[in-house]
């Protein structure tokens, strides 16, 4: 049975080979919309069927990994869970560029050096304390709201590279690394809130940001690094006082919530 | 850490101060006009407030300056020296600016 929905759309996709180009340029592609397809699903029809040379990172395709980030019709999102149709249907065509402000290794593949050392910089795992509940840390539900689900982020970069600080200057920490700062920081588990803190208030840290609120934009999981970010700079401004109720909350680890 | 309290503590002196100055120079039935500013200026409480005015936005304006000029990398890695600029732009500023409405003086 032949499907009247079919027709042919137009994806442009910036191009470039360093060994060959000297900057990038945009290049066109026709493809057939099928329903349910997603940007990723195209950029996928593209490398099979035209042009095996495009490139771009993708893995999980249920917007999990956070491979696929990149620049959709000026937007940082996830490749994976964008509908195509949608983004015609707003555009008429879809633009697909790499994330802004990163040096690009190939087509829509950047180099994320910077992103993972910011990152590695907030110590992202938990330090617990020492002494280690018997059975099991227990979080009030308050607790867990507190963090706003800042657990979810997949660590796409589609915040980081959408952050105008960022694309001024790298020494800047970053949305997705104070993110994590601000889960570590509220996680009652943690035993190193003060030195996170102090990590974080430096002149590359929170003071920084100019809630300018493109990561919150970008987020694909609709998390709030701007709210994570500005929770961290008052707490900085007190951390010692933080510390010590932190340590006085620690001893009741163990015991049932009431 | 310390010019972002500064900047947000002046900030509130300025929302002060800033509403002041517009009520008493703009809005009616205080029309700008020279002579009125003449007799204000003859009281030392008003002197006090807009050298203490000259301060505030001093601290705001320096330190907003600083922290956009720092946004660029290659100026991040000067700060100390851009940090020392802005003090002694905002003394100097300062010292010249007091000393200017404290020796106002209406004329003969």
């Amino acid at each position: 049975m032949a499907n009247n929905n079919r027709r042919t759309v137009t994806v442009r996709i910036q191009r470039f080979n360093p060994d060959a180009d000297a900057k990038p340029h945009m290049q066109e592609y026709q493809v057939e919309l099928v329903q349910g397809m997603t940007v990723l699903d195209a950029l996928h029809e593209i490398k099979t069927h035209q042009d095996g040379g495009v490139t771009f990172r993708r893995s999980c395709r249920h917007a999990i990994c956070g491979s696929c980030a990149m620049n959709i019709n000026g937007r940082n999102t996830l490749a994976c869970k964008t509908p195509l149709k949608n983004e015609i249907d707003k555009h008429g065509r879809v633009t697909i560029r790499p994330l802004p402000y990163l040096p690009i290794i190939k087509d829509l593949v950047v180099d994320r050096t910077t992103f993972w050392e910011e990152y590695l910089r907030v110590k992202p795992w938990l330090i617990p304390p020492d002494d280690i509940p018997e059975k099991e840390f227990r979080m009030s539900p308050e607790e867990v709201h507190a963090l706003n689900n800042a657990e979810t982020c997949i660590m796409c970069g589609a915040c980081y590279s959408s952050c105008a600080v960022i694309g001024l200057n790298k020494k800047y920490i970053g949305p997705h690394a104070l993110l994590k700062a601000f889960m570590r920081v509220l996680d009652p588990r943690d035993a190193a809130p003060a030195e996170r803190l102090a990590e974080v208030s430096g002149a590359d840290g929170v003071y920084r940001c100019h809630t300018i609120f493109n990561c919150i934009d970008a987020c694909p999981k609709g998390l709030n690094p701007t709210q994570a970010i500005e929770t961290l700079r008052k707490l900085a401004q007190k951390r010692q006082k933080y510390e010590q109720a932190r340590r006085e909350r620690q001893k009741h680890l163990n015991e049932p919530i009431p | 850490m310390r010019v972002f309290q500064m900047q947000r503590i002046s900030a509130i002196a300025l929302l002060i101060f800033l509403t002041i100055h517009m009520i008493v120079v703009h809005y009616p039935p205080f029309h700008i006009n020279f002579d009125n500013i003449l007799v204000r200026l003859q009281n030392p409480v008003w002197k006090a407030i807009d050298i203490a005015f000259l301060f505030f936005v001093l601290i705001h304006a320096l330190t907003g300056a600083y922290v956009v000029i720092t946004d660029f990398e290659r100026a991040f890695d000067y700060r100390k020296a851009l940090a020392w600029i802005a003090v002694v732009i905002g003394v100097v500023a300062f010292i010249y600016g007091s000393m200017t409405v404290w020796a106002f003086q209406p004329p003969a």
